[in-house]
């Protein structure tokens, strides 16, 4: 029923009105953003994610790199109640000479008791936080591992919370790279229209005609191997995000288009306001909330880039690690086969994918709930 | 209408050229070639090799001009269909190639039909059923599905077909016919096999196409026409099938340039999970052997697909929407 | 929220004797939506005499379209008829139908619909489907109620839109909507409405957002098939001046109530309720001197969910009366000497008998959640 639609819009542009100034306007869309379930799903799902990876050495057992060669492929540990304590049982290990791997069986007569809040391996968070405790340990030599350990025997879960460091992040340093690229090219080309316009509209669409995959794999490949993990990690962000411009570049172009036609940037023109500051005090201020929205719901994708990119060799490389390097490790069917656990980091991957895409949905409907 | 045509293809072919110098210099830029490692190999195997040999292979793969020389004999012979040399393989591109773009095409577009033949379907009823048990399910479904990238989702089944099947769901054929001619037989086996790839390539694109389609449908059956329909009297059916979806679709085509992309990239990536002999394991090889004119040919044959569906697109939806005219 | 909706048949109003296309009684009809209940009719009751041209005007927002919407049992979601009946009697000699009884999705729903009743829309522009030919669109009613043959509905599909004064039918009727202009489309609409002679046609502003030569033509064409076919019209315009070129009686309406009913003559030459008699001042009239101001209606009308006590109008009138406009909502009073004009107005005597206490709009606390 357009009619009834329209109605309805008309009663928000009405709502609009008679709260006069920008507050109001995002009170409503803050509004529209609490009542959906989903997108307050996702926010306090990624607060508690990203927590978790910020805080990763207190919530680790054990650094990422702790190789432990008495307990490789370590299956996941299972904990029981002894005493009215969290207890592990320890693990014997055994050769199993038909096939010259390395079985596990618990040992429950000896259980060992979980210590929360217990000193481990020394940590700092972010050069200011200095300590050795950690959420949970257990008394050497035996060990605890949540979700299993790896080849050589490094506890899973440890490399997940470390991982996380840099895929949670590396998409938002590449979607910022992005944003401020396509919201600065977005808006001159909207702004100016003409020549600069079709160019860019060119380029865009070049850009767009080449399989994304295969361009990020180029020009990973071309990265020398010896460098620093700093350096590669924000080489690969600037690599995901190369793409990633380009659709922001087009949203906001339209919505300047849309702006530029409005009596009051027509006004400011004729009140003789410079380029830049129309820009910056009309424009950029007018389509900042569509910015964040389409920012957000870019950030999915840059994850799952790199992720991709570092499972098939040409990311992020080991020593670093990421989600994407975890998942490398469970590239041989045979090996992920018998250690299933080596799929954890893959859960984690779905769930952040997902929490995000609730929330920039949420926030896409909030913004603009007739779209 | 001609003009059009000619005016797009003209286009196609600038695209093309300007990706296929960026492709170029991309992979140009690392150092070293996959001649220094064949040097390397020659070196351990017979002891000596003189400069002048090295200067006569790298004459020979034309290395000692500079780049703009090596790509403007290199684009010429490709507008001939002759793709240089693989250094690795020791064999002109060419052979090794279309073989492998074939079933890359099959796949994705085997992937881009299952996509659209489930997506709409779960699409419409999802719209219609706003606010039903089964539409939340899609609706999270679909977001799992989009979340989950390729590799896994290949990763996975190929763990699950191991495990529970106790089949090997990597390739495209089972171990006897793999390097068996082209025979009934063999024809089964790659039906029996390439069920995976295309469910797990079209994945992504059948969450993110349902999703699309739920949107449109909502969008249009809130336009008049919708209402001018049940108000003739037609059954609540014919008006969403007939006059709502017609219309919602016509987005979905419109988006099919920006989804190609992303199904070529997911084709690339499966592939390569599930070792599967089209352009993703080779293209992988070829850049880290740094076998330039093979990986270079990859990107370009890429992008012509990439245009060339574009173009099928934009006709398609021109054919699909009275109001769109080729001009 | 079932259990807010009382029961369609609650009351029974008894229909009268008079030969009646349509006689709707106390309808009621709420918008259930995820920010409370939208009261968007509130108690409308009207009949429309076999042949006669009732209009119904009022601001926008005041429930004309909803009202036309429910006589086809067309509301869309989340809007719920709650109450009333809507008495159908498509021919002389037929006993008058409820046909709320029917279900929305029934056969006989459908029957009614394009055939016994049509209904033309305000947007010329978007009521028809732009992926079908004009022609395609009109057979396909006539093949639904008329004959199974396709030439035959063909044959009368350009019959049809040759009657509505197209120039070329034939080629029109293989057209495409975008190739029509706005005048043309609404003919073509008309032309849809009418292919099966329904006894009551519902048009929805069906001039609005044409130019004034259009307007004057389609009216012509209206009033003319009008005569020919002998049907009823429920005309819904905001536009004063086109109810006096079309209508014979008209009904006033404001917030989901009808505020004045009369004659088209006692409408313009003895107004009563203050609403109305602002309506009329707002026709732009010739001769309206320079300088002297065309009058629009002071302040808006009150967004659906807020509350108003008492005279829904009263923050807006002109002859506001405190301590019993803002108190008491009006009820229907006749004026005196004559039964067939009423008004719901406090001015005239009688309004506060039967007077409810009652508030319009969203009642706080009976507001279900989102559905
Ligand atoms: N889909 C809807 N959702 C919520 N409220 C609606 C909807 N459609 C109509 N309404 C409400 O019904 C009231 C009457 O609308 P309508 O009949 O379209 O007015 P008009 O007199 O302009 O045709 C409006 O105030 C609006 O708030
Ligand atoms: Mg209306």
């Amino acid at each position: 029923m357009a009619a009834a639609r329209g109605v309805a819009a008309e009663d928000v542009k009405r709502a609009k009105k008679k709260d006069i100034g920008q507050t109001s306007q995002w009170t409503l869309m803050r509004r529209r953003f609490m009542q959906n379930k989903l997108s307050v799903t996702g926010v306090i799902g990624l607060a508690i994610m990203y927590f978790l990876v910020l805080f990763a050495p207190f919530f680790a057992p054990y650094a990422p790199d702790d190789q432990d060669s008495n307990n490789q492929f370590q299956a996941p540990t299972s904990i029981k109640l002894a005493n009215g304590h969290f207890a592990v049982c320890p693990m014997v290990q055994k050769l199993n000479t038909s096939n010259f791997t390395w079985t596990y069986k618990p040992d429950c007569n000896k259980s060992e008791p979980i210590q929360f809040f217990a000193p481990g391996f020394s940590y700092s968070i972010l050069g200011i936080l200095h300590s050795n405790i950690h959420l949970f340990q257990v008394k050497p030599p035996t060990k605890i591992y949540i979700f299993g350990a790896d080849d050589l025997g490094r506890d899973v879960l440890s490399r997940i919370l470390y991982g996380g460091r840099v895929s949670m992040t590396i998409g938002l340093v590449g979607v910022t790279i992005s944003t401020v690229m396509g919201a600065v090219l977005g808006t001159t080309s909207g702004y100016f229209g003409g020549a600069i316009d079709n160019v860019m509209q060119r380029v865009i669409e070049l850009l767009l005609s080449i399989p994304t995959l295969s361009l990020f794999m180029a020009i990973a490949a071309a990265l020398p191997q010896d460098m620093s993990v700093i350096k590669r990690y924000f080489l690969i962000s600037i690599i995901i995000s190369i793409i990633g411009w380009t659709g922001l570049a087009r949203q906001v172009r339209g919505k300047v288009l849309s702006y530029s036609q409005q009596d009051y940037t027509a006004a400011a023109k004729l009140a003789g306001a410079g380029h830049m500051r129309i820009i910056l005090t009309h424009l950029v201020p007018n389509s900042l909330s569509h910015i964040i929205v389409v920012a957000i719901l870019a950030v999915p994708a840059q994850i799952l880039a790199e992720t991709s990119l570092s499972f098939i060799g040409l990311g992020m490389l080991p020593p670093a690690v990421s989600w994407g390097v975890l998942l490398a490790a469970a590239q041989q069917v045979q090996v992920v086969e018998q250690h299933v656990w080596l799929l954890v980091p893959a859960a984690f991957v779905i769930i952040t994918v997902t929490l995000y895409m609730f929330l920039g949905d949420g926030l896409r409907d909030a913004v603009d709930p007739y779209s | 209408m001609v003009n059009y045509i000619i005016r797009r293809v003209l286009y196609m072919i600038v695209t093309v050229f300007f990706i296929s110098i960026i492709a170029f210099i991309l992979i140009n830029l690392p150092p070293g070639s996959a001649l220094d490692a064949q040097i390397q190999r020659l070196r351990q195997q017979g002891g000596d090799i003189s400069m002048q040999q090295i200067n006569d292979l790298k004459e020979r793969y034309g290395l000692n001009d500079p780049v703009y020389v090596q790509y403007l004999k290199w684009i010429g012979g490709a507008i001939h269909g002759d793709f240089g040399q693989s250094f690795t393989y020791n064999a002109p591109v060419g052979e090794l190639i279309w073989s492998r773009i074939a079933v890359s095409v099959i796949l994705s577009l085997f992937a881009l039909i299952f996509a659209w033949v489930v997506a709409i379907p779960v699409g419409v009823y999802s719209a219609t059923h706003r606010y039903t048990v089964p539409d939340y399910i899609v609706t999270v479904i679909q977001f799992v599905g989009i979340a989950i990238p390729e590799f896994l989702l290949a990763l996975l089944l190929l763990v699950f077909a191991a495990t529970v099947l106790h089949m090997d769901a990597g390739g495209l054929n089972s171990q006897q016919f793999q390097n068996a001619p082209w025979s009934w037989a063999k024809l089964m086996d790659t039906i029996k096999h390439i069920w995976i790839p295309v469910i797990v390539i079209g994945a992504g694109s059948t969450a993110w196409l349902t999703r699309v389609m739920r949107a449109n449908l909502l969008d249009v059956l809130n336009y008049q026409y919708v209402q001018t329909a049940r108000a003739k009297g037609l059954k609540e059916n014919v008006v969403i099938w007939k006059h709502a979806v017609r219309n919602a679709l016509h987005p979905l085509i419109m988006s099919l340039g920006t989804a190609l992309p992303t199904l070529i990239s997911g084709e690339v990536i499966v592939s390569i999970v599930l070792n599967i002999p089209s352009d993703g394991p080779l293209f992988l090889a070829s850049l880290q052997t740094k076998d330039m004119y093979l990986a270079i040919t990859f990107v370009l044959l890429q992008s012509v697909l990439l245009v060339v569906g574009n173009l099928l697109a934009d006709f398609l939806l021109a054919w699909a929407d009275p109001r769109v005219r080729l001009e | 929220m079932a259990e807010t909706i009382p029961s369609a048949q609650s009351t029974e109003i008894r229909p009268t004797g008079e030969d009646n296309v349509i006689e709707v009684l106390d309808l009621h009809v709420h918008f259930f939506t995820t920010l409370g209940v939208v009261r968007a009719l509130n108690g409308v009751t009207f009949k429309i005499p076999r042949g006669r041209v009732l209009g119904v005007v009022g601001e926008s927002g005041s429930g004309k379209s909803v009202t036309g919407f429910s006589i086809m049992q067309l509301v869309q979601h989340p809007g719920k008829i709650v109450k009333g009946q809507i008495l159908l009697k498509a021919r002389k000699d037929d006993q008058p139908i409820n046909i709320l009884k029917y279900d929305r999705h029934s056969q006989q729903m459908r029957n009614i619909r394009g055939n016994e009743v049509g209904m033309i829309f305000q947007e010329p522009m978007t009521s028809l489907n732009p992926s079908y030919t004009v022609g395609n669109q009109i057979q396909e009613a006539i093949l639904l109620h008329q004959t199974p043959d396709k030439d035959e509905a063909w044959r009368r599909t350009v019959d049809i839109l040759r009657r509505v004064g197209m120039p070329n039918p034939e080629r029109i009727a293989r057209s495409y909507p975008h190739e029509l202009s706005g005048g043309m489309r609404q003919r073509a609409m008309i032309a849809m409405a009418l292919s099966c002679t329904p006894s009551l046609l519902i048009a929805d502003e069906p001039t609005t957002a044409l130019d004034v030569t259009t307007e004057a033509q389609i009216l012509d064409l209206m009033r003319e098939l009008q005569k020919d076919i002998g049907m009823s019209i429920m005309f819904i315009t905001h536009n004063m001046g086109v109810v006096a070129q079309m209508c014979d009686e008209v009904v006033v309406m404001y917030l989901g109530r009808i505020v004045e009913r009369a004659s088209v003559e006692e409408i313009f030459y003895d107004p009563k309720h203050p609403y109305t008699v602002a309506l009329l001042r707002s026709i732009p009239r010739i001769g309206l001197s320079k300088g002297e101001k065309l009058e629009v209606i002071k302040g808006g009308v009150p967004d659906s969910y807020s509350t108003v006590t008492g005279c829904p109008f009263h923050p807006r009138c002109p002859n506001f009366m405190p301590g019993i406009c803002d108190k008491v909502m009006p009820a229907e009073t006749p004026i005196e000497g004559n039964p067939h004009h009423t008004v719901r107005c406090h001015l005239y005597p009688g309004s506060a008998a039967e007077a409810e206490v009652e508030t319009s709009g969203l009642a706080p606390g009976t507001a279900p959640a989102a559905s």
